[in-house]
Protein backbone atom coordinates (compact mmCIF):
# COMPACT_ATOMS: atom_id res chain seq x y z
CA UNK A 1 0.00 0.00 0.00
CA UNK A 2 3.22 2.23 -0.11
CA UNK A 3 2.17 4.76 -2.54
CA UNK A 4 3.68 8.03 -3.17
CA UNK A 5 2.94 10.85 -0.71
CA UNK A 6 4.39 14.08 0.50
CA UNK A 7 6.50 13.93 3.65
CA UNK A 8 5.58 16.78 5.88
CA UNK A 9 7.77 17.69 9.08
CA UNK A 10 6.71 15.01 11.42
CA UNK A 11 4.94 16.07 15.24
CA UNK A 12 6.90 15.11 18.04
CA UNK A 13 5.85 11.66 20.00
CA UNK A 14 5.27 13.43 22.69
CA UNK A 15 2.61 16.11 21.15
CA UNK A 16 1.12 12.66 19.07
CA UNK A 17 0.61 10.43 22.02
CA UNK A 18 -1.12 13.48 24.05
CA UNK A 19 -3.32 13.86 20.81
CA UNK A 20 -3.92 10.28 20.54
CA UNK A 21 -5.19 9.67 24.18
CA UNK A 22 -8.83 10.90 23.85
CA UNK A 23 -8.89 8.01 21.11
CA UNK A 24 -7.22 5.35 22.85
CA UNK A 25 -9.52 6.42 25.74
CA UNK A 26 -12.83 5.86 23.55
CA UNK A 27 -11.74 2.86 22.03
CA UNK A 28 -10.92 1.52 25.54
CA UNK A 29 -14.62 2.48 26.52
CA UNK A 30 -15.94 0.98 23.11
CA UNK A 31 -13.75 -2.47 24.13
CA UNK A 32 -14.19 -2.69 27.44
CA UNK A 33 -17.40 -5.07 27.11
CA UNK A 34 -15.54 -7.61 25.20
CA UNK A 35 -12.70 -7.21 27.84
CA UNK A 36 -14.30 -8.07 30.38
CA UNK A 37 -16.80 -11.13 29.26
CA UNK A 38 -15.17 -14.84 29.90
CA UNK A 39 -13.06 -16.41 26.68
CA UNK A 40 -9.86 -15.93 25.31
CA UNK A 41 -10.70 -15.06 21.80
CA UNK A 42 -13.01 -12.50 22.49
CA UNK A 43 -10.27 -10.54 24.62
CA UNK A 44 -7.61 -11.30 22.13
CA UNK A 45 -9.48 -10.16 19.20
CA UNK A 46 -11.35 -6.59 21.16
CA UNK A 47 -7.43 -6.13 22.56
CA UNK A 48 -6.02 -6.30 19.16
CA UNK A 49 -8.38 -3.99 16.90
CA UNK A 50 -7.64 -1.44 19.86
CA UNK A 51 -4.06 -1.69 19.34
CA UNK A 52 -4.36 -1.84 15.46
CA UNK A 53 -6.95 1.10 15.63
CA UNK A 54 -5.20 3.32 18.05
CA UNK A 55 -1.84 2.70 16.53
CA UNK A 56 -3.15 3.48 13.33
CA UNK A 57 -4.62 6.96 14.48
CA UNK A 58 -1.05 7.80 16.57
CA UNK A 59 0.42 7.73 13.45
CA UNK A 60 -2.10 9.89 11.21
CA UNK A 61 -1.25 12.31 13.88
CA UNK A 62 2.55 11.76 14.27
CA UNK A 63 2.84 11.54 10.37
CA UNK A 64 0.36 14.35 9.78
CA UNK A 65 -1.22 11.76 6.97
CA UNK A 66 -4.60 10.68 7.04
CA UNK A 67 -5.15 8.35 3.65
CA UNK A 68 -1.71 6.74 4.22
CA UNK A 69 -3.36 4.78 7.36
CA UNK A 70 -6.53 5.23 6.97
CA UNK A 71 -6.39 2.85 3.75
CA UNK A 72 -4.89 -0.26 6.11
CA UNK A 73 -8.16 0.16 8.80
CA UNK A 74 -10.60 0.40 5.60
CA UNK A 75 -9.71 -2.64 3.83
CA UNK A 76 -9.01 -4.37 6.48
CA UNK A 77 -13.01 -3.84 7.34
CA UNK A 78 -13.80 -4.61 3.73
CA UNK A 79 -11.50 -8.03 3.88
CA UNK A 80 -12.99 -9.26 7.57
CA UNK A 81 -16.38 -7.96 6.95
CA UNK A 82 -17.66 -10.75 3.91
CA UNK A 83 -15.91 -13.14 6.05
CA UNK A 84 -17.23 -12.30 9.80
CA UNK A 85 -21.01 -11.80 7.70
CA UNK A 86 -21.11 -15.39 5.61
CA UNK A 87 -19.55 -16.65 9.03
CA UNK A 88 -23.17 -15.56 10.84
CA UNK A 89 -25.28 -16.84 7.73
CA UNK A 90 -23.88 -20.14 7.85
CA UNK A 91 -24.55 -20.36 11.59
CA UNK A 92 -27.77 -19.07 11.03
CA UNK A 93 -29.10 -20.58 8.12
CA UNK A 94 -26.69 -22.99 6.81
CA UNK A 95 -26.32 -21.04 3.61
CA UNK A 96 -25.54 -17.66 1.87
CA UNK A 97 -28.61 -17.82 0.21
CA UNK A 98 -32.25 -16.56 1.78
CA UNK A 99 -34.73 -18.68 1.34
CA UNK A 100 -38.77 -16.41 -0.09
CA UNK A 101 -39.73 -18.12 3.71
CA UNK A 102 -37.16 -16.16 5.68
CA UNK A 103 -38.23 -12.92 3.49
CA UNK A 104 -41.89 -13.30 3.83
CA UNK A 105 -40.70 -13.64 7.92
CA UNK A 106 -38.91 -10.15 7.47
CA UNK A 107 -36.02 -11.73 8.21
CA UNK A 108 -33.28 -10.18 5.72
CA UNK A 109 -30.64 -8.32 7.08
CA UNK A 110 -31.25 -4.43 6.61
CA UNK A 111 -28.65 -2.86 4.39
CA UNK A 112 -27.79 0.71 4.13
CA UNK A 113 -27.50 0.62 0.35
CA UNK A 114 -31.62 0.78 0.82
CA UNK A 115 -31.93 3.48 2.50
CA UNK A 116 -32.42 6.06 -0.89
CA UNK A 117 -34.99 3.30 -2.52
CA UNK A 118 -37.35 3.14 0.59
CA UNK A 119 -37.68 6.58 1.23
CA UNK A 120 -40.22 7.84 -1.16
CA UNK A 121 -42.14 4.70 -1.47
CA UNK A 122 -42.39 5.01 2.62
CA UNK A 123 -43.64 8.60 2.23
CA UNK A 124 -46.38 7.85 -0.05
CA UNK A 125 -47.35 4.61 1.14
CA UNK A 126 -46.44 4.49 4.66
CA UNK A 127 -44.71 1.04 4.23
CA UNK A 128 -41.21 -0.10 4.04
CA UNK A 129 -40.33 -2.03 0.83
CA UNK A 130 -37.86 -3.93 2.61
CA UNK A 131 -38.48 -7.46 3.69
CA UNK A 132 -36.67 -7.20 6.82
CA UNK A 133 -38.06 -6.26 10.54
CA UNK A 134 -38.06 -2.69 11.66
CA UNK A 135 -36.76 -3.79 15.07
CA UNK A 136 -34.44 -5.98 15.92
CA UNK A 137 -35.14 -9.87 16.61
CA UNK A 138 -33.28 -12.60 17.77
CA UNK A 139 -33.11 -14.15 14.06
CA UNK A 140 -32.39 -10.50 12.41
CA UNK A 141 -30.31 -8.16 14.50
CA UNK A 142 -29.84 -6.01 11.90
CA UNK A 143 -33.42 -4.45 11.80
CA UNK A 144 -34.46 -1.49 9.82
CA UNK A 145 -34.93 0.66 12.76
CA UNK A 146 -30.87 0.53 13.89
CA UNK A 147 -29.55 0.40 10.76
CA UNK A 148 -31.21 3.33 9.55
CA UNK A 149 -30.03 5.07 12.89
CA UNK A 150 -26.45 4.23 12.83
CA UNK A 151 -26.70 5.30 9.29
CA UNK A 152 -28.73 8.72 10.45
CA UNK A 153 -25.42 8.78 13.23
CA UNK A 154 -23.17 8.57 10.62
CA UNK A 155 -24.00 11.05 7.94
CA UNK A 156 -24.38 13.91 10.98
CA UNK A 157 -20.98 13.03 11.97
CA UNK A 158 -19.21 12.27 8.39
CA UNK A 159 -20.97 13.18 5.64
CA UNK A 160 -19.86 11.39 2.37
CA UNK A 161 -17.36 10.16 4.87
CA UNK A 162 -19.18 7.59 5.56
CA UNK A 163 -17.68 5.82 2.14
CA UNK A 164 -13.89 6.11 3.42
CA UNK A 165 -14.80 5.25 7.15
CA UNK A 166 -17.90 3.30 7.53
CA UNK A 167 -18.93 1.44 4.05
CA UNK A 168 -17.16 -2.18 4.78
CA UNK A 169 -17.71 -2.46 0.70
CA UNK A 170 -15.60 0.22 -0.42
CA UNK A 171 -13.18 -1.59 2.14
CA UNK A 172 -12.75 -4.31 -0.47
CA UNK A 173 -12.26 -1.94 -3.40
CA UNK A 174 -9.72 -0.09 -1.61
CA UNK A 175 -7.68 -2.83 -0.41
CA UNK A 176 -7.68 -4.27 -4.34
CA UNK A 177 -7.42 -0.76 -5.81
CA UNK A 178 -4.17 -0.67 -3.49
CA UNK A 179 -2.21 -3.53 -4.30
CA UNK A 180 -0.50 -3.52 -7.63
CA UNK A 181 1.96 -0.82 -8.02
CA UNK A 182 0.40 1.28 -11.21
CA UNK A 183 -2.57 1.78 -13.07
CA UNK A 184 -2.69 -0.58 -16.02
CA UNK A 185 -5.39 2.04 -17.74
CA UNK A 186 -5.24 5.79 -16.48
CA UNK A 187 -7.24 8.11 -18.76
CA UNK A 188 -10.98 7.90 -17.71
CA UNK A 189 -13.48 9.96 -19.23
CA UNK A 190 -14.50 12.32 -16.17
CA UNK A 191 -18.36 11.65 -17.20
CA UNK A 192 -18.33 8.31 -15.61
CA UNK A 193 -18.93 10.14 -12.29
CA UNK A 194 -22.48 10.70 -13.16
CA UNK A 195 -23.44 7.24 -13.82
CA UNK A 196 -23.73 6.39 -10.52
CA UNK A 197 -26.42 9.64 -10.40
CA UNK A 198 -28.15 8.24 -13.24
CA UNK A 199 -27.98 4.78 -11.46
CA UNK A 200 -29.51 6.70 -8.04
CA UNK A 201 -31.90 8.10 -10.58
CA UNK A 202 -33.39 4.72 -11.96
CA UNK A 203 -33.33 2.67 -8.79
CA UNK A 204 -35.29 5.58 -7.03
CA UNK A 205 -37.83 5.57 -9.94
CA UNK A 206 -38.50 2.04 -10.64
CA UNK A 207 -38.28 1.49 -6.77
CA UNK A 208 -41.44 3.56 -6.56
CA UNK A 209 -42.93 2.21 -9.17
CA UNK A 210 -42.75 -1.48 -8.63
CA UNK A 211 -42.61 -1.31 -4.92
CA UNK A 212 -39.54 -3.23 -4.36
CA UNK A 213 -36.36 -2.41 -4.02
CA UNK A 214 -35.03 -2.64 -7.69
CA UNK A 215 -31.03 -2.52 -6.46
CA UNK A 216 -30.95 -5.30 -4.06
CA UNK A 217 -33.38 -7.21 -6.81
CA UNK A 218 -31.33 -6.68 -9.18
CA UNK A 219 -27.98 -4.48 -8.79
CA UNK A 220 -25.87 -4.92 -5.82
CA UNK A 221 -22.43 -6.66 -6.76
CA UNK A 222 -22.01 -7.21 -2.94
CA UNK A 223 -25.04 -9.62 -2.75
CA UNK A 224 -22.09 -12.08 -4.13
CA UNK A 225 -19.96 -11.65 -0.47
CA UNK A 226 -23.29 -11.18 1.48
CA UNK A 227 -26.84 -13.03 0.99
CA UNK A 228 -28.93 -13.43 -2.35
CA UNK A 229 -32.11 -14.80 -3.00
CA UNK A 230 -32.13 -18.38 -3.29
CA UNK A 231 -32.02 -19.88 -7.07
CA UNK A 232 -34.91 -21.33 -7.31
CA UNK A 233 -36.15 -19.70 -11.21
CA UNK A 234 -34.50 -18.67 -14.35
CA UNK A 235 -34.81 -15.34 -13.13
CA UNK A 236 -33.33 -15.41 -9.62
CA UNK A 237 -30.25 -17.16 -11.67
CA UNK A 238 -30.24 -13.93 -13.87
CA UNK A 239 -29.88 -11.90 -10.50
CA UNK A 240 -27.43 -14.08 -8.96
CA UNK A 241 -25.49 -13.95 -12.43
CA UNK A 242 -25.45 -10.09 -12.74
CA UNK A 243 -24.42 -9.97 -9.02
CA UNK A 244 -21.50 -11.97 -9.61
CA UNK A 245 -20.79 -10.27 -13.10
CA UNK A 246 -20.69 -6.50 -11.07
CA UNK A 247 -18.62 -7.95 -8.43
CA UNK A 248 -15.72 -9.39 -10.37
CA UNK A 249 -15.70 -6.13 -12.65
CA UNK A 250 -16.36 -3.35 -10.74
CA UNK A 251 -14.74 -4.60 -7.50
CA UNK A 252 -12.08 -7.00 -8.25
CA UNK A 253 -10.87 -6.06 -11.93
CA UNK A 254 -11.06 -2.60 -12.56
CA UNK A 255 -10.50 -1.26 -9.34
CA UNK A 256 -6.86 -3.76 -10.29
CA UNK A 257 -6.79 -2.14 -13.53
CA UNK A 258 -7.20 1.93 -12.91
CA UNK A 259 -6.40 1.83 -9.16
CA UNK A 260 -9.36 3.35 -8.18
CA UNK A 261 -12.21 2.75 -6.42
CA UNK A 262 -14.60 2.09 -9.59
CA UNK A 263 -18.04 0.73 -7.83
CA UNK A 264 -17.79 3.84 -5.66
CA UNK A 265 -16.79 6.29 -8.26
CA UNK A 266 -18.43 4.94 -11.39
CA UNK A 267 -21.44 3.18 -9.86
CA UNK A 268 -22.74 3.13 -6.38
CA UNK A 269 -26.16 5.05 -6.06
CA UNK A 270 -25.39 5.00 -2.17
CA UNK A 271 -22.24 6.95 -2.99
CA UNK A 272 -24.49 9.68 -4.68
CA UNK A 273 -26.45 9.35 -2.24
CA UNK A 274 -24.37 10.49 0.38
CA UNK A 275 -22.77 12.93 -1.78
CA UNK A 276 -25.87 15.28 -0.60
CA UNK A 277 -24.67 15.40 2.72
CA UNK A 278 -21.47 16.96 2.07
CA UNK A 279 -23.78 20.40 1.59
CA UNK A 280 -24.13 20.02 5.20
CA UNK A 281 -21.52 18.59 6.44
CA UNK A 282 -18.87 20.96 8.40
CA UNK A 283 -15.60 19.33 6.85
CA UNK A 284 -14.28 19.89 3.31
CA UNK A 285 -11.06 19.55 1.65
CA UNK A 286 -10.34 22.75 -0.47
CA UNK A 287 -7.58 23.60 -2.93
CA UNK A 288 -5.63 27.14 -2.48
CA UNK A 289 -5.14 28.08 -5.36
CA UNK A 290 -1.89 30.61 -4.43
CA UNK A 291 -0.05 27.37 -3.90
CA UNK A 292 -1.36 25.40 -6.09
CA UNK A 293 0.86 24.51 -9.28
CA UNK A 294 -1.74 22.52 -10.99
CA UNK A 295 0.66 19.83 -10.83
CA UNK A 296 -2.50 17.49 -11.22
CA UNK A 297 -1.00 14.87 -8.51
CA UNK A 298 -4.08 15.61 -6.30
CA UNK A 299 -6.79 14.01 -9.04
CA UNK A 300 -4.57 11.10 -10.09
CA UNK A 301 -4.69 10.58 -6.16
CA UNK A 302 -8.15 10.60 -5.76
CA UNK A 303 -9.83 6.84 -5.86
CA UNK A 304 -12.98 8.55 -6.39
CA UNK A 305 -12.29 11.04 -9.21
CA UNK A 306 -13.67 13.58 -6.78
CA UNK A 307 -11.54 16.38 -8.75
CA UNK A 308 -11.56 17.74 -11.85
CA UNK A 309 -9.45 20.03 -13.33
CA UNK A 310 -12.21 22.57 -13.68
CA UNK A 311 -12.99 21.99 -9.75
CA UNK A 312 -8.80 22.45 -8.88
CA UNK A 313 -9.11 25.59 -10.52
CA UNK A 314 -12.65 26.69 -8.46
CA UNK A 315 -9.77 25.85 -5.30
CA UNK A 316 -12.61 22.91 -4.32
CA UNK A 317 -13.62 19.58 -4.65
CA UNK A 318 -16.55 17.96 -6.09
CA UNK A 319 -19.50 16.71 -4.51
CA UNK A 320 -18.80 13.55 -3.99
CA UNK A 321 -15.77 14.15 -2.04
CA UNK A 322 -15.58 11.30 0.47
CA UNK A 323 -12.53 13.30 2.77
CA UNK A 324 -10.08 10.40 2.65
CA UNK A 325 -7.41 12.69 2.58
CA UNK A 326 -5.69 10.86 -0.18
CA UNK A 327 -5.12 14.64 -2.10
CA UNK A 328 -3.85 16.37 1.10
CA UNK A 329 -0.95 13.70 1.48
CA UNK A 330 0.09 13.79 -1.89
CA UNK A 331 0.10 17.38 -2.29
CA UNK A 332 3.64 18.80 -2.31
CA UNK A 333 3.23 22.43 -2.11
CA UNK A 334 0.19 21.85 1.02
CA UNK A 335 -2.40 23.59 -1.79
CA UNK A 336 -5.03 21.02 -1.35
CA UNK A 337 -6.38 21.63 2.85
CA UNK A 338 -8.24 20.65 5.17
CA UNK A 339 -11.19 23.01 5.61
CA UNK A 340 -13.97 24.04 8.26
CA UNK A 341 -16.43 25.53 6.36
CA UNK A 342 -17.10 29.40 7.14
CA UNK A 343 -12.91 29.87 8.51
CA UNK A 344 -10.73 31.65 6.10
CA UNK A 345 -9.41 28.57 3.69
CA UNK A 346 -5.69 27.60 4.89
CA UNK A 347 -6.19 29.08 8.13
CA UNK A 348 -5.67 25.73 10.71
CA UNK A 349 -5.83 23.18 7.99
CA UNK A 350 -3.94 20.67 10.45
CA UNK A 351 -7.00 21.64 13.80
CA UNK A 352 -9.53 21.26 10.90
CA UNK A 353 -7.90 17.73 9.75
CA UNK A 354 -7.53 16.56 13.11
CA UNK A 355 -11.30 17.32 14.11
CA UNK A 356 -12.39 15.58 11.63
CA UNK A 357 -10.44 12.77 11.76
CA UNK A 358 -11.49 12.62 15.77
CA UNK A 359 -14.87 12.71 14.52
CA UNK A 360 -14.43 10.34 12.15
CA UNK A 361 -11.78 7.58 13.78
CA UNK A 362 -14.11 7.91 17.01
CA UNK A 363 -17.40 6.18 14.53
CA UNK A 364 -14.64 3.91 12.87
CA UNK A 365 -13.74 2.33 16.18
CA UNK A 366 -17.51 1.89 16.90
CA UNK A 367 -19.30 0.52 14.01
CA UNK A 368 -15.52 -0.49 12.15
CA UNK A 369 -14.20 -1.95 15.22
CA UNK A 370 -16.26 -3.70 16.55
CA UNK A 371 -17.14 -5.81 12.75
CA UNK A 372 -13.38 -6.41 12.56
CA UNK A 373 -13.26 -7.09 16.53
CA UNK A 374 -16.27 -9.69 15.95
CA UNK A 375 -14.64 -11.30 13.29
CA UNK A 376 -11.27 -12.15 14.78
CA UNK A 377 -12.83 -13.68 17.33
CA UNK A 378 -14.74 -15.96 15.01
CA UNK A 379 -11.28 -16.97 13.43
CA UNK A 380 -9.64 -16.81 16.65
CA UNK A 381 -12.26 -19.12 18.52
CA UNK A 382 -12.14 -21.05 15.30
CA UNK A 383 -8.93 -21.53 15.67
CA UNK A 384 -9.10 -22.94 18.89
CA UNK B 1 -72.95 8.77 -21.57
CA UNK B 2 -72.86 6.63 -18.35
CA UNK B 3 -70.03 3.93 -19.89
CA UNK B 4 -67.76 7.09 -20.62
CA UNK B 5 -68.65 8.83 -17.59
CA UNK B 6 -67.08 5.22 -15.93
CA UNK B 7 -64.35 5.05 -18.23
CA UNK B 8 -63.16 8.94 -17.37
CA UNK B 9 -63.72 7.74 -13.22
CA UNK B 10 -61.54 4.47 -14.61
CA UNK B 11 -58.76 7.18 -16.13
CA UNK B 12 -58.81 8.96 -12.82
CA UNK B 13 -58.87 6.52 -10.40
CA UNK B 14 -55.91 4.63 -11.88
CA UNK B 15 -53.82 7.95 -12.43
CA UNK B 16 -51.66 6.92 -9.71
CA UNK B 17 -50.92 3.29 -11.74
CA UNK B 18 -50.58 5.32 -14.78
CA UNK B 19 -47.90 7.90 -13.21
CA UNK B 20 -46.18 4.68 -11.36
CA UNK B 21 -45.72 3.18 -14.99
CA UNK B 22 -44.65 6.18 -16.97
CA UNK B 23 -43.18 8.30 -14.46
CA UNK B 24 -39.57 6.63 -14.52
CA UNK B 25 -39.99 7.38 -18.22
CA UNK B 26 -41.37 10.26 -18.48
CA UNK B 27 -39.14 12.51 -15.39
CA UNK B 28 -35.46 11.73 -16.93
CA UNK B 29 -36.65 12.30 -20.41
CA UNK B 30 -38.47 15.97 -19.33
CA UNK B 31 -35.43 16.80 -16.76
CA UNK B 32 -32.84 15.71 -19.81
CA UNK B 33 -34.42 18.35 -22.42
CA UNK B 34 -34.61 21.39 -20.37
CA UNK B 35 -37.49 22.85 -22.61
CA UNK B 36 -38.79 25.25 -20.56
CA UNK B 37 -42.61 25.96 -19.51
CA UNK B 38 -43.70 26.55 -23.00
CA UNK B 39 -41.76 23.76 -25.15
CA UNK B 40 -42.45 21.41 -21.73
CA UNK B 41 -46.09 21.68 -22.37
CA UNK B 42 -45.32 21.14 -26.04
CA UNK B 43 -43.24 18.09 -25.41
CA UNK B 44 -45.53 16.49 -22.76
CA UNK B 45 -48.55 17.23 -25.05
CA UNK B 46 -47.10 14.99 -28.03
CA UNK B 47 -46.12 12.82 -25.46
CA UNK B 48 -49.68 12.08 -24.77
CA UNK B 49 -50.26 12.26 -27.89
CA UNK B 50 -48.79 9.10 -28.30
CA UNK B 51 -50.05 7.67 -25.70
CA UNK B 52 -53.60 8.64 -27.19
CA UNK B 53 -52.44 7.23 -30.07
CA UNK B 54 -51.54 3.58 -28.50
CA UNK B 55 -54.53 3.54 -26.29
CA UNK B 56 -56.94 4.13 -29.93
CA UNK B 57 -54.88 1.28 -31.49
CA UNK B 58 -55.73 -0.67 -28.89
CA UNK B 59 -59.37 0.12 -28.32
CA UNK B 60 -59.77 -0.18 -32.28
CA UNK B 61 -58.20 -3.84 -32.06
CA UNK B 62 -60.36 -4.30 -28.52
CA UNK B 63 -63.46 -3.12 -31.09
CA UNK B 64 -62.93 -5.47 -33.40
CA UNK B 65 -61.99 -8.55 -31.47
CA UNK B 66 -65.35 -7.95 -29.24
CA UNK B 67 -66.18 -8.96 -26.05
CA UNK B 68 -66.02 -12.70 -27.40
CA UNK B 69 -62.64 -13.13 -27.55
CA UNK B 70 -60.88 -11.59 -24.91
CA UNK B 71 -56.54 -11.01 -24.98
CA UNK B 72 -55.44 -14.46 -24.61
CA UNK B 73 -52.38 -14.78 -22.40
CA UNK B 74 -50.33 -15.52 -25.32
CA UNK B 75 -51.02 -12.65 -26.76
CA UNK B 76 -50.70 -10.64 -23.77
CA UNK B 77 -47.66 -11.19 -23.53
CA UNK B 78 -46.50 -10.61 -26.77
CA UNK B 79 -47.69 -7.25 -26.93
CA UNK B 80 -46.18 -6.65 -23.42
CA UNK B 81 -42.81 -7.91 -24.66
CA UNK B 82 -43.31 -5.77 -27.87
CA UNK B 83 -44.41 -2.64 -26.12
CA UNK B 84 -41.22 -3.08 -23.81
CA UNK B 85 -38.57 -3.71 -26.09
CA UNK B 86 -40.15 -1.03 -28.61
CA UNK B 87 -39.87 1.46 -24.96
CA UNK B 88 -36.11 0.41 -24.42
CA UNK B 89 -35.09 1.01 -28.25
CA UNK B 90 -36.48 4.10 -27.84
CA UNK B 91 -34.44 5.10 -24.64
CA UNK B 92 -31.57 3.91 -25.77
CA UNK B 93 -31.83 5.59 -28.92
CA UNK B 94 -33.16 9.05 -26.72
CA UNK B 95 -30.44 8.91 -24.21
CA UNK B 96 -27.41 7.84 -26.75
CA UNK B 97 -27.98 10.60 -29.62
CA UNK B 98 -26.32 14.01 -29.64
CA UNK B 99 -28.55 16.90 -28.26
CA UNK B 100 -29.19 19.42 -30.84
CA UNK B 101 -27.55 22.36 -30.75
CA UNK B 102 -24.60 20.88 -28.27
CA UNK B 103 -21.24 20.30 -29.42
CA UNK B 104 -20.18 18.34 -26.37
CA UNK B 105 -20.30 14.60 -27.59
CA UNK B 106 -21.30 12.41 -25.22
CA UNK B 107 -19.79 9.43 -24.18
CA UNK B 108 -21.27 7.12 -26.91
CA UNK B 109 -23.16 8.53 -30.22
CA UNK B 110 -25.63 6.65 -32.29
CA UNK B 111 -27.04 8.73 -35.18
CA UNK B 112 -28.33 12.17 -35.91
CA UNK B 113 -29.42 14.61 -33.41
CA UNK B 114 -32.93 13.40 -32.35
CA UNK B 115 -36.06 14.27 -34.23
CA UNK B 116 -39.36 15.30 -32.80
CA UNK B 117 -41.42 11.95 -33.44
CA UNK B 118 -39.18 10.56 -30.44
CA UNK B 119 -41.56 11.85 -27.84
CA UNK B 120 -44.57 10.25 -29.69
CA UNK B 121 -42.77 6.31 -29.15
CA UNK B 122 -42.05 6.98 -25.95
CA UNK B 123 -45.80 7.99 -25.17
CA UNK B 124 -47.02 5.59 -27.53
CA UNK B 125 -44.93 2.50 -25.86
CA UNK B 126 -45.94 3.84 -22.44
CA UNK B 127 -49.24 3.99 -23.46
CA UNK B 128 -49.91 -0.24 -24.44
CA UNK B 129 -48.63 -1.02 -21.00
CA UNK B 130 -50.90 -4.06 -19.90
CA UNK B 131 -50.84 -2.64 -15.98
CA UNK B 132 -54.33 -3.60 -14.35
CA UNK B 133 -56.49 -0.49 -15.31
CA UNK B 134 -55.40 -0.92 -18.47
CA UNK B 135 -56.53 -4.07 -18.64
CA UNK B 136 -59.42 -3.38 -17.26
CA UNK B 137 -60.31 -0.23 -19.41
CA UNK B 138 -59.51 -3.17 -22.53
CA UNK B 139 -62.11 -5.33 -21.03
CA UNK B 140 -64.99 -2.98 -20.76
CA UNK B 141 -64.14 -1.74 -24.21
CA UNK B 142 -64.40 -4.77 -25.41
CA UNK B 143 -67.74 -4.72 -24.15
CA UNK B 144 -68.90 -2.45 -25.87
CA UNK B 145 -69.02 -4.77 -28.65
CA UNK B 146 -68.43 -2.19 -31.42
CA UNK B 147 -65.00 -0.15 -32.93
CA UNK B 148 -66.71 3.08 -32.00
CA UNK B 149 -67.77 1.96 -28.52
CA UNK B 150 -64.36 0.97 -27.62
CA UNK B 151 -62.69 3.99 -29.51
CA UNK B 152 -64.93 6.69 -27.58
CA UNK B 153 -64.44 4.29 -23.84
CA UNK B 154 -60.50 4.86 -24.39
CA UNK B 155 -61.19 8.12 -24.94
CA UNK B 156 -62.71 8.89 -22.32
CA UNK B 157 -60.05 6.80 -19.63
CA UNK B 158 -57.20 8.69 -21.63
CA UNK B 159 -58.83 11.92 -20.58
CA UNK B 160 -58.99 10.85 -17.25
CA UNK B 161 -55.24 9.77 -16.85
CA UNK B 162 -54.25 12.80 -18.57
CA UNK B 163 -54.80 14.69 -16.10
CA UNK B 164 -52.50 13.07 -13.85
CA UNK B 165 -49.63 14.10 -16.42
CA UNK B 166 -49.95 17.59 -16.41
CA UNK B 167 -47.63 18.70 -13.13
CA UNK B 168 -44.81 16.52 -15.18
CA UNK B 169 -44.44 20.00 -17.25
CA UNK B 170 -43.06 21.61 -14.21
CA UNK B 171 -39.97 19.10 -14.61
CA UNK B 172 -39.71 20.13 -18.52
CA UNK B 173 -39.59 23.74 -16.96
CA UNK B 174 -36.45 23.06 -14.75
CA UNK B 175 -33.53 24.85 -16.07
CA UNK B 176 -30.82 22.67 -14.40
CA UNK B 177 -27.55 22.51 -15.39
CA UNK B 178 -25.80 20.61 -18.45
CA UNK B 179 -24.58 18.19 -16.02
CA UNK B 180 -28.26 17.07 -14.62
CA UNK B 181 -29.62 16.68 -18.17
CA UNK B 182 -26.71 14.53 -19.01
CA UNK B 183 -27.60 12.57 -15.71
CA UNK B 184 -31.17 12.24 -16.72
CA UNK B 185 -30.04 10.90 -20.18
CA UNK B 186 -27.58 7.68 -18.42
CA UNK B 187 -30.88 7.55 -16.18
CA UNK B 188 -33.00 6.87 -19.72
CA UNK B 189 -30.07 4.47 -20.72
CA UNK B 190 -30.42 2.49 -16.85
CA UNK B 191 -33.95 2.59 -17.74
CA UNK B 192 -34.10 1.04 -21.19
CA UNK B 193 -31.92 -1.88 -19.61
CA UNK B 194 -34.98 -2.79 -17.09
CA UNK B 195 -37.76 -2.92 -19.51
CA UNK B 196 -35.26 -4.62 -22.30
CA UNK B 197 -34.68 -7.16 -19.73
CA UNK B 198 -39.13 -7.14 -18.98
CA UNK B 199 -39.82 -7.87 -22.61
CA UNK B 200 -36.81 -10.19 -22.96
CA UNK B 201 -37.99 -12.31 -19.70
CA UNK B 202 -41.45 -11.74 -21.11
CA UNK B 203 -40.52 -13.51 -24.36
CA UNK B 204 -38.52 -16.42 -23.44
CA UNK B 205 -41.28 -17.08 -20.66
CA UNK B 206 -43.44 -17.88 -23.55
CA UNK B 207 -41.42 -19.39 -25.60
CA UNK B 208 -40.53 -21.84 -22.73
CA UNK B 209 -43.71 -22.32 -22.41
CA UNK B 210 -44.61 -23.33 -25.74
Amino acid sequence: MADHVATPDSRGIGRSLLLTLPVALWALLMFSRALGVPGVAVKVAALLTLIFLVTLFFLMVRTRQTNRWRRWFFATLGFLFPIGFIWELIALRGSMSIPMEKMIAGDTPFCFMVIPMILLPAALTRTVIFPGAILPTASNPHSIAVMIGLWMAATLVLGKGWCAYGCFFGGIEEGIAAMPRKARIRKIDGRWRLVPWAVLAAIVLLSLATLAPTYCEWLCPFKTITEYAEVRSIETAIQAGIFLSLFLGLVIVLPWLTKKRTQCAFFCPFGAFQSLFNKIHIFEIRIRRDECKDCVSCQNSCPTMALSKQSVADGKTLINCMHCGACVDVCHKDAAVWHIKGTPVGAAPERARLLHLYAAWGFAIMFGGSIIAGTLTKMLGFLG
Amino acid sequence: MRLLTEAALLGLASGPACLASCGPVLAPWLVAERAGWRRALGLLSVFLGGRLAGYLLFAIAAGLLGATMPLGARARALLFAAAHLGLAATLVVYGLRPRRGRPEPPLVTIGPARRSWMPVLLGLFTGVNLCPPFVVAAVRAMETGSVAGAVLFFLAFFTGTAVWFVPFAALGALRVAETAATVARYTMLALAAYYAYLGILTLLARLLDG
